[in-house]
């Protein structure tokens, strides 16, 4: 057996701790603006307090958010029209993103012109996004109406009013606007590939789907998930959209849970009790995320074993 | 003769401080102060401004304004007000929050203004501003917390506040030969007339949360409903509350299409572009109804006193407006509420195209406007206490109301079980809140 020794510069030698010198500003500013408000919400969530009330005042309530929480359905509605909008809308802008990339990877004719409009969407503020598809789902002056009875002779919907058809409109909307996102990650992805490797597949053999499901994707598995990842994050923060589209309405149908804290926190003016969903949000991203990392973490290879 | 010479003087002196006082400008002290005030971006306040510049050339006095989306006024005012200083010297409320602010210590009482010789003129005439719209917007206290009383105590003066009023197209209905509904068994007929016709009848707001509960609230009253008895149980769910939530859905059903997306606005421009017969809401309508850039009906709306069911209601609403109990300029503050709604303000907003809030200025502008003859006959029906104003009622209006009307308007199901299930939620708030701890 051989035993390999190495020398090893003292751990705390100036020139090891530069680096750390230098971010560690960054890393106080950092820590500062994301703890304060976690810790804040956290603080909150055992308090019953509202806006324009003395804080050092409000009364202690212990754990009786966190309870009235776990009793209280219409949390547990808006967390399942979460899951069920984070489900269709990542799945088919998953799908439709990864498409898109795969077709339009090679230098065909057009390709740079589509690929620039095609992201288009992403450079638009989601209150303009909001308010533009409001107004195109519109059931008196909306312009899907109007096509639908000029081409189709379909009858003019309700669109926004309707449930089923809201929850249809804001899963349409999320998917025009974030399907270029997966689009624009894949396909710098896929560009990314060493030719080498792709050019040696077809050489061996291998046809358009071995190709893509068998080379690129499991090569670019570490960048999927990353936008996987991003865009689950996205699903339980984002509220702009569907507070301008819909408020939420009708009834609880199109109510994400981060609109839902939003209005518990302003309209109904329960910061406490606000606080507390916030922290269910804060633990509900956190495991997600860390489940996504530990399954498939792209830093981690067998040579780190 | 030097003691008389001395009385003299010194009478003389007291005549002309008296003479001076009387003749002196009641402004000048305050000239060259910036007030900033907290108002809505809606229409009334638009054209207000062309009256704060009025009043900035007269008095010297300053006025930043800051307009915002009337429902997203209360988060910006209530940080404001809850910090040590504040920035605004006057805030305009939507006359449900007037009872938070109040209960949270954010308002100055107006009656050290109001009994305060060097600042109050002398021919305001409170009498003459609307009672249902005082009460309603501007005084908090009384047995039920909103109300006058004994402990009732003025915050606030109305400014832009209003009732309902029916709006018809008068060529519809001389067309379908309709008379124009003074019940509410006769505007359900004809709004089943209407929508045989193949017209849509009545617009209304109908967006789940505030939107609807204020559209359900308006038949209500004149139905003889209302959300609590005397001891604070809450009955929305009783027959005339129910026949409220059934009148709803009719109009859901024979209103223009979209009626579950609709807030004021989108309810406003439905009939102000045409596609609706009818609007029942607030007396805003007349002055956008004549203005070109909204409306398409100018010239074709008739009005008419807001049908009566068991009895005669109508709603109040709007806005009120009063001083932070943390502005740093509070005299200044109360100088300007004085002069945008002393009758000469008063007059004056009814010729930029706002709404009165004076009984004086209906009167004397009827002839010229044809919907001021029917709100002075309506405001004595108006009824302050058409929905209770206190600290929960956003919460029981927003996320119990405005949740079970939506299910009335967009399902076929039973309304009744709808509004027990809604009357269930109410009392559990309020038993959450305290309510019942006397009981």
């Amino acid at each position: 057996m051989t035993v390999l020794t190495q020398s090893r510069k003292p751990r705390f030698a100036a020139e090891t701790m530069t680096p750390y010198t230098f971010i560690t500003p960054a890393i106080l500013v950092m820590l500062g603006g994301l703890l304060y408000p976690v810790f804040m919400a956290f603080y909150l969530s055992f308090y019953d307090w509202e806006i324009g009330r003395d804080l050092a005042k409000a009364p202690f309530l212990g754990v009786d958010n966190f309870v009235r929480m776990v009793q209280d359905p219409q949390v547990w509605e808006v967390l399942w029209v979460t899951l069920r909008f984070g489900f269709w809308t990542i799945t088919i802008e998953m799908t439709l993103g990864v498409a898109l990339a795969l077709l339009l990877e090679k230098p065909i004719r057009g390709a740079s012109i589509f690929r620039t409009i095609f992201i288009l969407p992403l450079m638009v503020s989601p209150v303009v996004v909001g308010l533009i598809w409001r107004y195109l789902f519109d059931a008196r002056i909306g312009w899907i109406n109007y096509y639908l009875g000029a081409f189709f002779g379909i009858e003019p919907q309700v669109w926004l009013g309707d449930a089923d058809l809201a929850f249809f409109a804001i899963v349409f909307t999320d998917i025009w606007q974030w399907t270029p996102f997966i689009f624009i990650i894949v396909i710098a992805g896929l560009q990314a590939l060493p030719s080498e490797v792709v050019e040696a597949s077809t050489i061996d053999g291998a046809n358009w789907y071995q190709q893509i499901f068998l080379v690129k994707l499991p090569m670019i598995k570490s960048i999927l998930i990353i936008a996987l990842l991003m865009r689950l994050i996205d699903v339980f923060r984002g509220l702009e959209v569907m507070l301008i589209m819909t408020g939420g309405g009708p009834g609880r149908s199109t109510e994400l849970l981060s609109l839902h804290i939003y209005n518990r926190a302003f309209d109904t003016q329960q910061l406490g009790y606000a606080s507390a969903i916030s922290v269910l949000l804060i633990l509900i991203v956190f495991a997600i995320s860390t489940a996504i990392l530990t399954m498939a973490n792209p830093m981690k290879s067998k040579s780190d074993v | 003769m030097k003691h008389v010479l001395k009385k003299g003087l010194l009478s003389m002196g007291a005549l002309a401080f008296i003479t001076a006082a009387a003749f002196a400008n009641p402004y000048e002290k305050y000239e060259g102060t910036t007030i900033v005030v907290s108002w809505p971006a809606l229409s009334h306040f638009k054209k207000a401004e062309e009256l704060v510049a009025e009043f900035t050339e007269e008095t010297g006095i300053e006025v930043e304004i800051d307009a915002l989306q009337y429902l997203k006024l209360r988060d910006r005012q209530l940080l404001e007000m809850s910090k040590d200083e504040g920035e605004y010297d006057v805030v305009s409320w939507v006359v449900m929050w007037k009872g938070e602010y109040v209960s949270k210590g954010l308002l100055t009482p107006l009656s050290q203004f109001y009994t305060s010789g060097s600042l109050v003129d002398p021919n305001y005439d409170l009498d003459d501003i609307a009672d249902a719209y005082l009460q309603n917007g501007g005084i908090v206290g009384g047995k039920k917390g909103y109300m006058p009383g004994k402990s009732g105590a003025m915050y606030g003066v109305p400014f832009g506040a209003e009732t309902s009023i029916l709006a018809y197209r008068k060529d519809i209905f001389e067309e379908q030969g309709l008379k124009v509904p003074e019940t509410y068994d006769e505007l359900r007929d004809v709004m089943q007339k209407l929508h045989e016709a193949g017209i849509p009848a009545l617009t209304s707001r109908g967006k789940t949360g505030h939107q609807i509960t204020a559209a359900w609230l308006l038949h209500l009253a004149p139905l003889g409903g209302k959300i609590f008895d005397d001891q604070w149980n809450p009955v929305i769910n009783s027959p005339e509350a129910v026949e409220a939530a059934q009148v709803l859905r009719e109009v859901a059903q024979t209103g223009p299409k979209g009626i579950p997306t609709f807030g004021f606005g989108e309810a406003a421009a439905a009939f102000l572009q045409g596609e609706a017969a009818m609007h029942l809401d607030t007396l805003k309508i007349a002055a956008m109804s004549r203005d070109p850039k909204l409306s398409k009906i100018d010239g074709k709306v008739g009005y008419a006193l807001h049908p009566v069911g068991s009895r005669c209601g109508s709603e109040t609403g709007g806005f009120a407006a009063g001083i932070p109990a943390n502005a740093p300029n509070k005299e200044a503050a109360f100088l300007f509420l004085q002069y945008i709604t002393s009758k000469a303000g008063d007059q004056r907003m009814v010729e930029l195209g706002g709404d009165p809030v004076r009984i004086s200025t209906l009167e004397n502008n009827a002839d010229k406007f044809d919907e001021y003859a029917v709100v002075a006959e309506q405001l004595p029906c108006a009824d302050p206490d058409w929905r209770p104003l206190i600290p929960e009622w956003n919460e029981l209006n927003i996320d119990v109301l405005g949740q079970a009307l939506t299910e009335v308007i967009t399902t076929d199901k039973p309304i009744q079980p709808i509004m027990d299930a809604a009357n269930e939620k109410a009392r559990a708030i309020m038993e959450r809140e305290g309510y019942y701890l006397w009981q």
